[in-house]
């Protein structure tokens, strides 16, 4: 029996004493949630009272937003910046202003504003408005050869160009002279898409999106037929019918399945993740034909213990979508990304190496072909 | 208690089938790891190409030029970049010897092309063999080309050609010629003539004197013939002149009528082109050994800029019957017409890829011109280009490349040549003598 098997067991085993005594115990009442309050008297609650109405009331308070309003905690992004008021008002107390600007307490009262504006002051924004965040800068387009998923800036000038990132390391003073030196490296700069002088143009000139995507409408489901009225199961009925189910499962699933080679847990989604990216920055779709741009391979290949693939076992296994002619130059673009950016070894867990020894990888040039 | 015990038993029986799927599961990964990649990256491909192998001391002459033009022409395309001589590792001594292809990857060359030359008397003999370096195999089998010297640059863009077609999977174009009018002399005293140069823009040579307007040269599908548009009576009308024999002739029409932008079927049998009367301007075509001429349409609207789709079954052209210029495609034999382009602005010049699938147009927005490309039927418009004024796309023979005019603003603009990848990228000027207006690419010479 394969170990994670076992585990699986004792695992389900360990869940079935809970599921069976678990309900022995009886679980702790929650805490309640308690608040210490403090006792006043009428007199006292009715002085407090008093003490909240305003004293003086500034001839154009009546402009202001009223204090509770502007206490509104709705508001759960930054607020809109306002125009500084015209008058400092007079306040009873100290209320939280919601306003970031700081009120200059020797201003002159009915003093018109000294900024001069290029444009109209903003109408203090309704309490329903939501505030934008602020526009992040539209990334410039340059003309570069390369285009790459995510775009790359430029290396430093004393950066060597490679696929893989790595930092200088220079052997210090005194160091060990075993000390490996290495040279600085990192990938040569890219966009994320093709730049054209047209859109080049276009980036430059538009700053904010000019329209937004249309919400997906909603799927439509397929009309089925009303539910007819059936007399409940009862619970023994349901849970038996359960494990009828899964037992069926569990043996038309096991009845194709071959012998397990590899053990312990497979790769996880970002280690094939790390593998898809590591691989994809070698995969130059730039030199081929329109016609082998809508051609899927599917490429095996077998990997070493270091990583490194076995360039003998690089195979097409299919392909679809075009011709032969097609096909094989988008396996040579597949084979070429393989080898040029395996040539140091994937980077994959040793332990998993029963996992990802031999690899199936689909090379789908889909969403290439619209950069 | 009984019932307490049943379901226990249930609940086992239960998660015993959830162990059996789980191990079911683990063990159906035990087969290859399967993962999908479908984002690359676009960039040029490395190669090297080391000066060819001359085979004797006439050949030495030869051996770096050709493989000077081989290097431009491949990363003239955009697609390739050179590893510089002075990057190499290796050096290819003999044509026959072993690639050491480590010292190749070392410099990150993907492919490799090494070549030989001899020269016997005036014939030249070119060889040449293309290797994937990271395969470490060679990309078909070895070439070579005879010729004589004068022809030495033609050799270099049919090696390029070779190796082109078999890293990309399609043709190439550098064995191709392109015929324009050249233009010279002020802006209000511009003289205009017919020339032919490769497509690099070498070897220009002159077709016309500069005596009439010449416009809107068009090749033959054979590339022997060029139809094109003289003001030499006074009034537009349609040549067609040898190539070779550098004769030409009017084709026959109505004294007194307009004809213009006229363009060969693929056949090269028949002329479509435009005729004006009386205000009113329509298609027609013209066979040409029977000088027998066919209505095609009958709108009251401008209809003008026709150009066959390679299976000669379609044409496309250029109408203003909706109010501004737009692009209509029709049977070639006349009939209703189907509006494909709908974006704002004005469209003209439309031409059909030699593939089929794209139509290459002028657009005008906003003050600016565009060079674009659409699918046959309108949909996926994609602008490649923008400036004061660009103007009539001609396609390259594989359809991956496309020349235009633009012509720079001011009293002291002139008008030059361009080439832009259908991608969009690659954009560069076209090395000319003088101005230059009216490309229309050959198709790959034999």
């Amino acid at each position: 029996m394969q170990t994670g098997t076992k585990i699986s067991i004792a695992g389900h085993g360990l869940l079935l004493g809970w599921a069976a005594l678990g309900g022995w115990f009886q679980s702790e009442p929650q805490p309640f949630a308690v608040q210490e309050v403090s006792l006043i008297s009428a007199e006292e609650f009715a002085r407090l009272s008093q003490q909240r109405q305003a004293p003086v009331v500034a001839p154009d308070a009546t402009v202001l937003a009223p204090p509770e309003e502007s206490a509104a905690p709705e508001v759960s992004v930054p607020p809109a910046p306002r125009p500084e008021p015209d008058v400092a008002p007079e306040r009873p107390e100290p209320l939280p202003e919601p306003t970031p600007e700081p009120i200059v307490e020797d201003v002159p009262e009915v003093e018109p504003d000294p900024i001069v504006r290029d444009t109209p002051p903003e109408v203090e924004a309704p309490e329903t408005a939501v505030v934008l965040p602020p526009q992040p800068e539209a990334p410039q387009l340059t003309p570069v050869d390369r285009v790459a998923p995510v775009p790359v800036a430029p290396p430093e000038p004393d950066v060597a160009v490679d696929d893989v990132v790595q930092p200088e390391v220079a052997p210090e003073d005194g160091a060990d002279d075993t000390q490996e030196v290495q040279e600085a490296t990192a990938p040569e700069a890219a966009n994320d898409r093709i730049v054209t002088e047209e859109n080049r143009a276009e980036e430059q000139v538009v700053a904010a999106p000019t329209r937004s995507v249309r919400p997906k409408s909603r799927p439509q489901r397929a009309v089925a037929e009303a539910p007819e009225e059936t007399a409940p199961q009862s619970d023994t009925a349901v849970e038996r019918s359960a494990v009828e189910d899964a037992l069926a499962a569990a043996l038309a699933g096991g009845a194709d399945v071959e012998a397990p080679e590899p053990t312990g847990p497979p790769l996880t989604s970002g280690e094939k993740d790390a593998l898809r990216v590591a691989v994809s920055q070698c995969w130059n779709v730039g030199s081929l034909s329109s016609d082998a741009l809508r051609t899927t391979v599917v490429v095996g290949v077998s990997l070493a213990q270091d990583g490194k693939p076995d360039v003998g076992s690089i195979r097409m296994l299919s392909s679809t979508g075009g011709s032969a002619a097609a096909a094989k130059q988008a396996y040579e673009a597949a084979r070429r990304a393989i080898i040029r950016c395996g040539s140091r070894g994937f980077q994959l867990p040793p332990d998993k190496y029963a996992h990802w020894r031999d690899i199936e990888m689909t090379f789908n040039p889909e969403r290439m072909r619209i950069k | 208690m009984r019932t307490y015990l049943a379901r226990l038993a249930q609940i086992c029986l239960t998660l015993c089938a959830a162990a059996l799927i789980t191990a079911g599961a683990a063990s159906a990964q035990s087969g290859p790891l399967r993962i999908e990649i479908d984002q690359g990256v676009i960039e040029p491909l490395p190669y090297a190409v080391p000066d060819f192998i001359p085979d004797d001391a006439a050949a030495s002459e030869y051996a770096s030029l050709i493989a000077r033009v081989v290097a431009t022409d491949l990363s003239g395309t955009g697609l390739f970049r050179e590893v510089p001589a002075s990057a190499h590792i290796s050096k290819i001594t003999g044509f026959d010897d072993p690639v050491k292809f480590a010292d190749w990857k070392a410099v990150n060359a993907q492919a490799l092309i090494a070549g030989a030359v001899s020269v016997n008397g005036r014939q030249l003999t070119v060889r040449f063999r293309a290797y994937d370096v990271f395969a470490e195999k060679e990309l078909g089998g070895g070439l070579q080309f005879s010729g004589t010297t004068d022809g030495w640059r033609r050799m270099a863009h049919k090696v390029a050609d070779a190796v082109y077609s078999r890293i990309t999977g399609e043709g190439g174009y550098f064995d191709s010629r392109v015929v324009f009018v050249s233009e010279t002399g002020p802006k209000n005293d511009r003289r205009k003539r017919l020339a032919i140069m490769d497509y690099d823009g070498a070897n220009v040579q002159y077709l016309t004197n500069s005596d009439a307007i010449v416009l809107a040269p068009r090749f033959s599908p054979t590339g022997d013939r060029v139809l094109y548009t003289s003001y030499e009576t006074g009034f537009p009308q349609i040549h067609v002149l040898d190539v070779g024999r550098v004769q030409r002739r009017i084709l026959s029409t109505d004294d007194g009528i307009m004809s213009f932008a006229p363009r060969f079927s693929p056949d090269g049998r028949t002329v479509v082109y435009s005729q004006s009367q009386g205000g009113n301007t329509d298609l027609f075509t013209m066979d040409i050994a029977s000088g027998q001429r066919t209505r095609l349409t009958t709108a009251p609207s401008i209809e003008t800029a026709p150009s066959y789709s390679p299976d000669g079954s379609q044409i496309v052209f250029e109408s203003d019957r909706s109010g501004a210029p737009q692009l209509y495609v029709m049977p070639a034999t006349g009939g209703a017409a189907k509006r494909i382009s709908f974006g704002s602005g004005r469209y003209g010049t439309p031409v059909w890829s030699p593939r089929g699938d794209l139509i290459a147009f002028t657009k005008q927005n906003k003050g600016r011109f565009h060079i674009g490309v659409m699918r046959t039927d309108g949909s996926e418009e994609r602008l490649l280009t923008a400036s004061f004024l660009d103007e009539g796309p001609t396609w390259s023979p594989n359809g991956r490349v496309i020349m235009f005019t633009r012509e720079t603003q001011g009293a002291s603009g002139r008008a030059l040549l361009y080439s832009v990848d259908i991608s969009g990228r690659n954009l560069k000027p076209v090395r000319t003598p003088d101005g230059a207006s009216d490309p229309a690419w050959s198709p790959l010479q034999n």
